[in-house]
């Protein structure tokens, strides 16, 4: 079982048993969707895991103006392409599947598990066709969007410029309105995955720029597709698009980052995609998704490395019990009580991340199949959530990651295993899509007074659905009413931050919304973990356990009885923290000095 | 061609810890996650492969339970037209001979002028595919590792001890045991799935095959697996530990040390 990187046991159960993810109007039974995601793990296993170390070892590199990458890349991305993988998520038209967003977080789970670098560039274009789907016109969508979903061209997500990151209002790409309706673009782009590369025969950016007179500001980005070969009478010609750098990165080396330049001799054509000056608000429609997308990627990482852990601390012989004579033979180290509480954390803090996450895109299904009164209340519960099922594990990933590497001691620092890969693949997550900063501002400042607090109301509620299912449990009982307190201590924190919002303003309102994000995510994975253990007992509580099962359930009910002992309680620290003024208001700039 | 696939449903070592059962004499099977026997694949592959060449059908046969019906619909979902499930009670605990006499009664059922095995499945055992073939009076050839298709025969290759290779010409109809190697078995993806997800996999028993259920089955086996068990580790084996890398370096060390590379 070494090389083991995920578990299709706990996909399965999380998926089918806790969310229920209701496959309803998509096609799909149970049956299928295992059949989905049995095919997904065998690709993963032999096509993807092999090269997890690999890429990581030759990372991509810029020769003569072109990004070369692993050569396996080409057919894995034309399997993906043929298989129907890239297009699943889209109607039977494009050749999709209309595939429920809960599978497909399943299936970015399993890929990402086993190598995240090999599977970010099909999610990339996905995340690319989806936008001209949604937002383009007829034309774009089939000049573009079919051969993207065949795996032959690349789809990017160019926003980033070298002075406009956080603050995409401040970009600077300019678009000049040419006579036939197209555009001609200027500008510079940098960290831009999968901007440039050898394993496919165009790269389509989806691109933010602002239209020559716009207003400045958010208000005045446009978006657009950019192709770095574009289509023409049947040819495709060289678009003015140059890869000035690639990055050298901590981690995910298997997938590169460029740097690009547009339009250095003035014949750079975009295409306009959707209305002028609405490309912001575009791009955060697809953001939620992208966001739990990212909130996956550490997920998978951090179960890959836990499952390289557990391998590890059976196998790894060293030390005795304190109560066993010196001539006593070494035990294995899972035997030892620290080793133990690192492999309870490391799985508390995954299986809660997937549970969310999964939790996260059944309500994405149910805001456009549940009864239309009902709509809006999941639409809430998403906006109010992704911010959370996106830091939680890209937070908590690095220190799970770390707990990995402190399994296998001195080992674990070196490359012959794979855990100090996976500490460097996750740290990107806290950074890309938001940074966490940016996450707790928008959970705080955004999503949780939108609508006056309802999203924070429905989200009590699910809550206490939660511990109404449980409340026949009588082991169940201390951590329910654990849970229940942990969000009266959530409702206070709100409120008093309501009031220094009003009193003080904003500054002081989102000074440590990072730490309130903090301690809003081990409220929720709380939740989910109560969630999973009642699930849990009703299976017990039934007829014919098999003994697999059993010793599965039990390890669940372990587990979330770790959560509530050591995790749920770092938040009574957070929420005193939370009710002192700002201290970094006080602090100035300035005494940073040595 | 009319090609005919045997398949079955195994333990996925990968997903599972093997236990041994309470009585000792097998590993515990209910608890374990299956999936289709790895060398199967590479027979449907082949089969799909030549039926794209010349023509045809490929259809999939398994023995099992009505769980079984998943490793038929995966194989469809690579590109088998047909799957075929044979399930009845009375074929519980069939050893070899059982299985490859109920193979036997979906064979004549058919007109099949190919019909594949894999090499061997998890038991080790590799016998059905030969004993199906007796039992029709059809050539067999076991560990095929190439095949051409050629005019009422076939070309095909097989694997000999110490990698040599021989090359054969068989008649049709015929049996083959196919060997891992012989082709890169295509992956399932989603078009294929959606296929196949809803289609009737038809289930044929004992009755429908015109078996007699004392000839298969607990009742006609005259193999029966009384003990199983992981041998002891002797003296003199010395388990290496480490990565790879550290393995491999102690390995040469030891095969140094001990004369046995220079
Ligand atoms: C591996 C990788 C892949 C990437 N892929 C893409 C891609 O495909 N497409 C793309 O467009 N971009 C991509 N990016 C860019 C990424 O989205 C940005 O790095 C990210 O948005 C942060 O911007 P920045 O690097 O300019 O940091 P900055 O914006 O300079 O932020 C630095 C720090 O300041 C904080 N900060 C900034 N503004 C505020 C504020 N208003 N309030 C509080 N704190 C603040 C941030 O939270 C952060 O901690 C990628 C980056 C990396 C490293």
């Amino acid at each position: 079982m070494a090389d083991r990187f995920m578990s299709m046991r706990n996909l399965k159960f999380t998926l089918h048993e806790v969310i229920g993810a209701s496959p309803e109007g998509s096609g799909h039974t149970r049956k299928s969707m295992d059949m989905v995601l049995d095919a997904a793990f065998d690709f993963a296993k032999k096509a993807l895991h092999p090269l997890y170390e690999e890429m990581d070892r030759h990372p991509p590199e810029l020769i003569d103006g072109t990004v070369s990458v692993h050569k396996e890349m080409r057919s894995i991305l034309t399997t993906l392409g043929k298989d129907g993988w890239i297009s699943a998520i889209f109607p039977e038209e494009w050749g999709g599947d209309n595939m429920p967003p809960s599978l497909l977080h399943a299936v970015c789970f399993i890929f990402a598990s086993a190598n995240y670098s090999a599977s970010v560039y099909s999610g990339l274009t996905m995340g690319a066709a989806n936008l001209i789907l949604t937002f383009g016109s007829d034309e774009l969508k089939r000049t573009f969007v079919p051969t993207m979903l065949e795996g032959k061209w690349q789809g990017t997500m160019a926003l980033t410029e070298p002075e406009a990151g956080t603050s995409l209002g401040d970009l600077t790409t300019a678009a000049a309105p040419q006579e036939d309706g197209t555009y001609r673009i200027t500008g510079e782009k940098i960290f831009i995955s999968a901007g440039d590369h050898d394993a496919v025969d165009n790269v389509v950016h989806l691109l933010l720029a602002r239209i020559e007179g716009a207003p400045a500001g958010v208000k005045g980005i446009s978006l657009f597709v950019v192709p770095k070969l574009r289509p023409n009478d049947g040819a495709l010609r060289p678009n003015d698009v140059t890869v000035t750098q690639i990055f050298h990165k901590m981690g995910y080396r298997g997938a590169p980052i460029t740097a690009l330049s547009f339009g250095e001799k003035g014949d750079c054509t975009g295409y306009l995609v959707g209305e002028a000056n609405r490309g912001l608000s575009y791009m955060f429609h697809m953001m939620n998704d992208a966001r739990l997308e990212v909130g996956m990627g550490a997920t998978a990482i951090a179960t890959a490395a836990y499952h390289a852990a557990l391998d590890y601390t059976r196998n790894r012989r060293q030390g005795r019990r304190l109560t066993d004579g010196s001539g006593a033979p070494p035990i294995p180290i899972i035997e030892h009580q620290d080793v133990k509480r690192m492999l309870l954390f490391q799985r508390a803090v995954s299986e809660g991340a997937l549970s969310l996450i999964l939790q996260c895109s059944r309500y994405e299904a149910l805001s456009h199949t549940a009864p239309d009164e009902e709509k809006a209340d999941y639409h809430l519960l998403l906006e109010l959530l992704t911010p959370v099922a996106k830091t939680f594990p890209a937070e908590m990933g690095i220190l799970s990651t770390s707990a990995s590497i402190q399994c296998f001691g001195g080992y674990g620092y070196c490359e012959d295993f794979p855990v100090e890969q996976h500490f460097r693949d996750m740290r990107i997550h806290a950074i890309h899509e938001g940074t966490t900063g940016i996450q707790g501002m928008d959970l705080l400042g955004r999503k949780v007074v939108m609508k006056n607090g309802k999203a924070l109301l429905l989200l009590s509620r699910e809550i206490d659905k939660t511990i109404k299912r449980v409340q026949d449990y009588p082991a169940l009982q201390a951590m329910a009413q654990a849970l229940s307190e942990a969000k009266e201590t959530l409702s206070t924190t709100t409120m008093t931050l309501g009031g220094v919002a009003k009193e003080k303003g904003p500054e002081a309102f989102l000074a440590n919304a990072t730490l309130y994000l903090e301690l809003f995510g081990h409220v929720t994975i709380a939740w989910q973990w109560l969630l999973q253990m009642g699930v849990v007992s009703e299976k017990l509580a039934g007829q014919n356990v098999r003994k697999a099962d059993l010793a599965f359930y039990n390890g669940k009910l372990d587990v979330g009885r770790y959560y509530f002992g050591y995790e749920l309680p770092k938040i009574g620290a957070l929420s005193i923290a939370l009710a002192q003024p700002a201290l970094t208001l006080e602090i100035e700039a300035a005494c940073f000095t040595d | 061609m009319e090609i005919l696939v045997c398949v079955k449903r195994v333990p996925d070592s990968a997903e599972n810890e093997i236990e041994m059962n309470a009585e000792g004499n097998d590993i515990e099977r209910d608890d374990l996650v299956f999936s289709v026997n790895e060398w199967d694949n590479y027979a449907v592959e082949e089969a799909i492969q030549i039926v794209d060449n010349v023509g045809g059908t490929v259809t999939v046969v398994t023995v099992g339970d009505d769980e079984s019906d998943e490793v038929l619909r995966r194989e469809m979902a690579m590109g088998a037209a047909k799957g075929i499930l044979l399930t009845d009670d009375a074929f519980e605990g069939s050893d070899c001979k059982g299985v490859a006499t109920i193979l036997k009664g979906c064979v004549d059922k058919g007109n099949y002028d190919l019909i594949f095995t894999g090499a061997q499945a998890d038991e080790g055992a590799g016998a059905v595919g030969g004993m199906l073939a007796a039992m029709m009076d059809y050539p067999y050839a076991s560990l095929v590792n190439k095949i051409e298709a050629g005019d009422g025969k076939l070309t095909i290759g097989r694997e000999i001890e110490g990698g040599n290779q021989e090359m054969n010409e068989i008649d049709l109809p015929c049996v083959l045991s196919i060997q891992t190697g012989i082709n890169e078995p295509r992956y399932v993806g989603i078009r294929g799935i959606r296929q196949v997800s809803g289609v009737e996999i038809p289930e044929l028993g004992a009755a429908d095959l015109g078996l007699d259920a004392a000839a298969v089955g607990e009742a006609g086996a005259k193999v029966k697996k009384v003990d199983y068990f992981v041998p002891e580790s002797g003296d003199g084996a010395e388990m290496l530990e480490g990565s790879n890398d550290q393995i491999i370096e102690k390995l040469i060390e030891i095969l140094k040390a001990n004369g046995g590379l220079q």
